[in-house]
């Protein structure tokens, strides 16, 4: 989840409110506080909430909440005049494109700062990492519009940004200009976000009305409009893949125009695939989205008993626009940079937050039913009495292992139809799911050479074979004088106290164990088990020098059953 | 004085029958010392036994015991060597009855070291020295044969001496060696034991203790006043039950704070019994456990869960997939309703995720990320209230290993659903079970989940440690359950497991959970409690 770093400095200014207050609070609204620094501190807000993932927003938030200036945050929108063409060769490629200028800003290193972090977090959390959508600013004074958003082909060369990147990442560059094919080889953003543009065969590129370049979403943008401390007016676009380029354009706006900015819009003309016309649209549209909620339901939801004139004041906390309408209903204004409101009960939430979560009295829901253990974790419970009490001690183990340890160490044929593969490992260590315990038993003892013997040790718990999961005991004992008396002994002891005496016991062939001294045991015709004397090069593949005994044993076949 | 004779009756009285057989056996030989083999002889007691006698009696002041170290010199394998073939420099004086090129010398012995070894020794003892003909070196004779004391060579003596007896307690070494060279002045005898140990590594030493044992004036005294060695009875024999000679006779008394020897009872494992322990509290708060396969596929992982199909989580670097797809295990209904509540809120009043829901994408299959894929079946099946399920299991997800990541753990889910079930009975259920888990401080903030709204987290209070992250719980969305024909609200939580084991276990690589020490298991008590002041 992201973490927003938030300077003293700039919050107070932007609140008015003392970091003391602003500490205690912010867990409260929605955040987890990370760390406490001496002129800053690092925040944890939810994936859902991008439009707190600046400075500027929690700042815009927390005047909400603290009621300083509670209720919708309005921001106008002029018209600046200027205009995009969208040309229909983006379709293939990257077909979402919005706009929006900010003027009259005077920024300083810090607001760049946090400018630049916003982008980045947009661009990881609803961008997926660019490919959805991608946000560019440029110093508007630098280019001329009408500008021109189409896709090109990849030997268009242009100046990127961050050019001495390219240069240190590649020694052979020597000039500035680089094609587009060249900086997705060479450009350390070039190579980070190439895959977004893998087999396409005309790359997306934003010009103005003399030629220059802008941007080369979602890559770069040009050296040419790099936004400074000179910076007065910004040109902000977002393209992309889904509408969401909207509220990335959106949330940026009313960052900046937070900072002091003045918000125009942008006309966008680009030819309708489906009526075959041109189509005009004008971006950023800040006009809050209204939805209905009925206070009944929140207070039925939440548990509380709220009047509507409270519900109103929550929402206001919340920075949501609220009207009373008839007794039981609101009618609720939701800024354009929010994006979590799917739902009513998304505001719902909200009220509640607003309300005060520490508020909530928590009470024990009324229904009755009667509790039950699951019968699988009822026989479990009884294999584990009868394993303790044989003298043998509980071990845990890892389920993920690797077709070596279960099949090569073990001294048995690979089955590729019994097991579960995953397909791509954190290792070769953990491949598959385990189909026998035994093997995580042995490894256990491996890791305990250096402790006392006798070591004897158990597992009850879950194999899955050919995508079914059942649930068996494994058990083995290492010590000098371990062999095939003592783990018959277990075998019985174990099969008599499940009940299942008339289990028979038949010669094996399992190559795990020594010849002449395995046995399967088998119930009503079906196998269920096997013990035996470990083979000793099984005991040595595990790197033990002892002889080992053990056994394995379903003990449920389904976990339904 | 009287009163110094009281302790001397009580030392007597506390005697054990071994303590006055030694005293006594010491008594005997009373201006002798004895060591323990002596001592054991004479009383019948074991060597080891006797020493521990001796020690009990030293602390009661009646004898004394005096450690006496005693280092024995034998050859090393070099030493060994050289004691038969001669030293080096002297086979090396055997080539040089005339001066010899110095490179010739050297590539006369078959070994460089030893050549080497040679040269060094001719140079340092004297027997030859170095002279430059014409640019190249010689090595000539000096005449003088001699080391240690003329006419001898000391460190041939000693290798000699101690070949012939393999193993050489020092001083009778010097002894023996100074028998052969009566003039050896005992600061060359001294040199040269040194040299041949340090320097040239050819002898040897280990150091033993040699206990010595005797009677104080004490003792002495104690026994002037008589005692009795009567026999005292160590173990209850069948035999003197069934006789009835244990009567009037003594038992032999035990020093009860004495160590014992450590035997462990089998357990269960530490982490299964605080597993257990939760399961008892929920089935005690009147819930069902239920149970559900590892290998689930997307759709009920994550589609019928209301989780976008671009969410990150659903990415190869969170979720194990496997290699395989196959058709998804819902009826064609339930797959078309959960599409449309994905692309434009259903028949809510939702918006959806405003893209397209894509069929194969619920097709993967995968190892399940959390139980709630167990728990949403469950409700799919049963939806009509009340429903009040939970279930703890192994869930999966794809974490390289360290030591606070794991790719597979444990997960405590639990679901309501009734008719008029709020959030405050979600904050209700959920503080219930960490107070009886033994947290008595609990607080709820807002939280984040794709499927839940409200959403909420649980932290409790820990001494040293202040607030920590437990776990996380809110309300299924109506996207969530309206497809599956849920109509009233579903409490549910996931919480996680492992942290709260490691803490209340004391540990701090959470891989020492599955990866079981049995000195640990067999150490670790019984008796789980959570230290939560």
């Amino acid at each position: 989840m992201p973490i927003i770093r938030l300077p003293y400095e700039d919050l107070e200014d932007l609140t008015g409110v003392s970091i003391e207050k602003i500490k205690e609070r912010l867990p409260l609204m929605c955040a987890d506080v990370e760390r406490i620094e001496a002129d800053y501190m690092d925040v944890e807000f939810f994936p859902n909430r991008p439009d707190l993932f600046s400075v500027e927003g929690v700042s815009r938030a927390m005047r909400q909440f603290l009621d300083i200036k509670p209720g919708l945050t309005s921001y106008k929108v002029e018209k600046s005049g200027i205009e995009m063409v969208v040309d229909s060769s983006v379709q293939e490629v990257r077909p979402y494109v919005v706009c929006g200028v900010v003027k009259n800003l005077r920024l300083d290193s810090r607001a760049i700062e946090s400018l630049m972090l916003l982008q980045d977090h947009l661009h990881r959390g609803i961008g997926r990492n660019r490919e959805k959508v991608s946000v560019g600013v440029h110093d508007l004074a630098k280019v001329k519009q009408p500008f021109r958003y189409l896709a090109v082909d990849p030997g268009f060369s242009f100046v990127p940004l961050d050019y001495e990147a390219a240069k240190r990442f590649d020694q052979t560059f020597s000039k500035f200009e680089m094609s587009m094919a060249e900086i997705l080889e060479r450009h350390p953003k070039g190579v980070a976000f190439r895959y977004i543009l893998k087999g396409k065969d005309k790359y997306p590129l934003i010009l103005d009305s003399k030629g220059d370049v802008l941007s080369f979403p979602p890559i770069i943008n040009a050296e040419l409009t790099r936004v400074t401390e000179s910076t007065k007016d910004i040109f902000i676009e977002a393209t992309g893949l889904n509408e969401n380029v909207s509220i990335a354009l959106n949330i940026i706006a009313c960052a900046l125009a937070d900072r002091g900015g003045k918000i125009q819009s942008v006309v966008l003309h680009s030819l309708s695939r489906t009526s075959g016309r041109i189509e005009e649209k004008e971006t950023p549209c800040l006009e809050p989205e209204t939805m209905e909620i009925s206070v009944k339901e929140v207070n039925s939801l939440i548990g509380i008993e709220l009047s509507a004139d409270e519900c109103k004041l929550c929402c206001e906390r919340m920075g949501l626009g609220a009207s009373i309408s008839g007794e039981e209903t609101l009618v609720v204004k939701i800024p354009a940079y929010r994006h979590d409101i799917l739902h009513p009960w998304d505001i719902n939430e909200d009220i509640a937050i607003g309300y005060g979560y520490e508020r909530i009295k928590p009470e024990i829901p009324e229904t009755l039913v009667i509790g039950e253990v699951h019968p699988v974790e009822e026989k479990k419970r009884t294999v584990r009495e009868i394993m303790t009490g044989l003298g043998y001690f509980e071990v845990l183990t890892f389920t993920l292992t690797s077709e070596r340890k279960q099949f090569e160490l073990m001294r048995q044929t690979f089955k590729k139809s019994l097991i579960v593969k995953v397909a791509s490992p954190i290792s070769t260590e953990y491949t598959m799911l385990r189909c026998s315990i035994l093997p995580n038993l042995l490894e256990i003892l491996s890791l305990n050479k250096h402790r006392n013997l006798p070591q004897r040790i158990f597992e009850v718990g879950p194999v899955v074979l050919k995508y079914k999961e059942k649930s068996r005991l494994a058990a083995v004992s290492t010590h000098a004088n371990a062999n095939f008396a003592e783990v018959k002994s277990v075998v019985d002891a174990v099969l008599k106290e499940l009940g299942l005496e008339d289990a028979e016991v038949v010669e094996s062939e399992d190559e795990a164990f020594l010849q002449g001294r395995r046995g399967s045991i088998i119930k009503n015709g079906k196998y269920m088990g096997i013990f035996g004397e470990i083979h000793p090069e099984v005991i040595l593949n595990f790197g033990l020098s002892y002889p080992v005994v053990g056994l394995e044993v379903d003990i449920i076949t389904s976990v339904r059953e | 004085m009287r009163g110094k004779s009281t302790p001397k009756v009580t030392a007597e009285l506390e005697l054990t029958v071994n303590e006055k057989r030694v005293l006594l056996a010491l008594d005997r030989e009373a201006s002798r010392e004895e060591d323990q083999r002596s001592l054991s002889e004479k009383t019948g007691i074991n060597e080891d036994a006797v020493m521990q006698t001796a020690f009990m009696l030293a602390q009661k002041g009646l004898c004394e015991i005096r450690g006496e170290r005693k280092v024995y010199h034998h050859l090393t394998e070099e030493g060994k060597e050289y004691a038969e073939k001669r030293l080096p420099e002297r086979r090396g004086l055997d080539l040089l009855p005339l001066p010899l090129p110095l490179q010739e010398f050297k590539n006369s012995f078959t070994d460089e070291k030893e050549a080497n070894i040679s040269t060094n020794w001719l140079l340092k003892k004297g027997w030859a020295q170095i002279e430059e003909k014409e640019g190249e070196k010689f090595l000539s004779p000096t005449g003088n044969t001699s080391w240690g004391c003329l006419g001898y060579n000391a460190d041939e003596e000693f290798l000699r001496v101690v070949r012939g007896e393999g193993k050489l307690e020092e001083s009778l070494l010097l002894y023996r060696v100074k028998e052969r060279i009566p003039d050896l002045n005992d600061k060359w005898l001294n040199r040269i034991l040194g040299e041949l140990i340090k320097k040239r590594g050819l002898l040897e030493h280990n150091v033993e203790i040699k206990r010595r044992i005797a009677i104080t004036e004490t003792g002495k005294e104690v026994l002037s006043h008589g005692i009795s060695v009567e026999e005292e009875i160590a173990q209850l024999t069948p035999e003197l039950l069934r006789t009835g000679s244990w009567r009037g006779r003594k038992f032999k008394r035990y020093d009860v704070n004495l160590p014992s020897k450590e035997v462990f009872p089998a357990k269960i494992h530490p982490y299964q019994r605080i597993l257990d322990r939760m399961r008892r509290i929920f089935t005690d708060m009147g819930f069902i456990e239920i149970k559900g396969e590892v290998v689930q596929s997307s759709f009920w992982n994550f589609d019928a869960l209301f989780v976008p199909q671009d969410h990150p989580a659903r990415e190869m670097q969170d979720t194990f997939y496997l290699s395989a797809k196959k058709p998804i295990d819902a009826s064609e209904e339930l797959i078309k309703k959960v599409k449309q509540m994905h692309e434009r809120g259903g028949s809510l009043n939702s918006t959806g995720w405003r893209g397209e829901w894509k069929r194969e994408l619920g097709e993967e299959q995968l190892l399940r990320t959390h139980t709630t894929a167990v728990t949403l079946r469950y409700l799919a099946s049963h939806p009509e209230p009340p429903v009040k399920v939970f279930c703890i299991d192994r869930v999966y997800r794809h974490e390289t290993i360290d030591p606070t990541h794991i790719p597979e753990f444990d997960q405590l889910e639990g679901i309501v659903m009734d008719k008029d079930v709020t959030f405050s009975n979600l904050l209700g259920c959920l503080s219930t079970f960490y107070n009886k888990m033994g947290f008595p401080a609990i607080r709820f903030r807002p939280g984040y989940f794709p499927y839940t709204e409200p959403s909420v987290e649980v932290e409790v209070y820990m001494r040293e440690r202040g607030w920590i992250e437990l776990g996380g719980a809110g309300i299924f969305r109506e996207e969530v359950t309206n497809p599956i024909g849920v109509k009233y609200p579903v409490l549910a939580w996931g919480l996680g497991i492992g942290r709260l084991a490691m803490i209340s276990l004391g540990l701090t690589d959470i891989r020492d959970l599955y990866q079981s020490d049995i000195e640990w298991l067999r150490k670790e008590q019984t008796g789980y409690s959570l230290n939560t002041e």
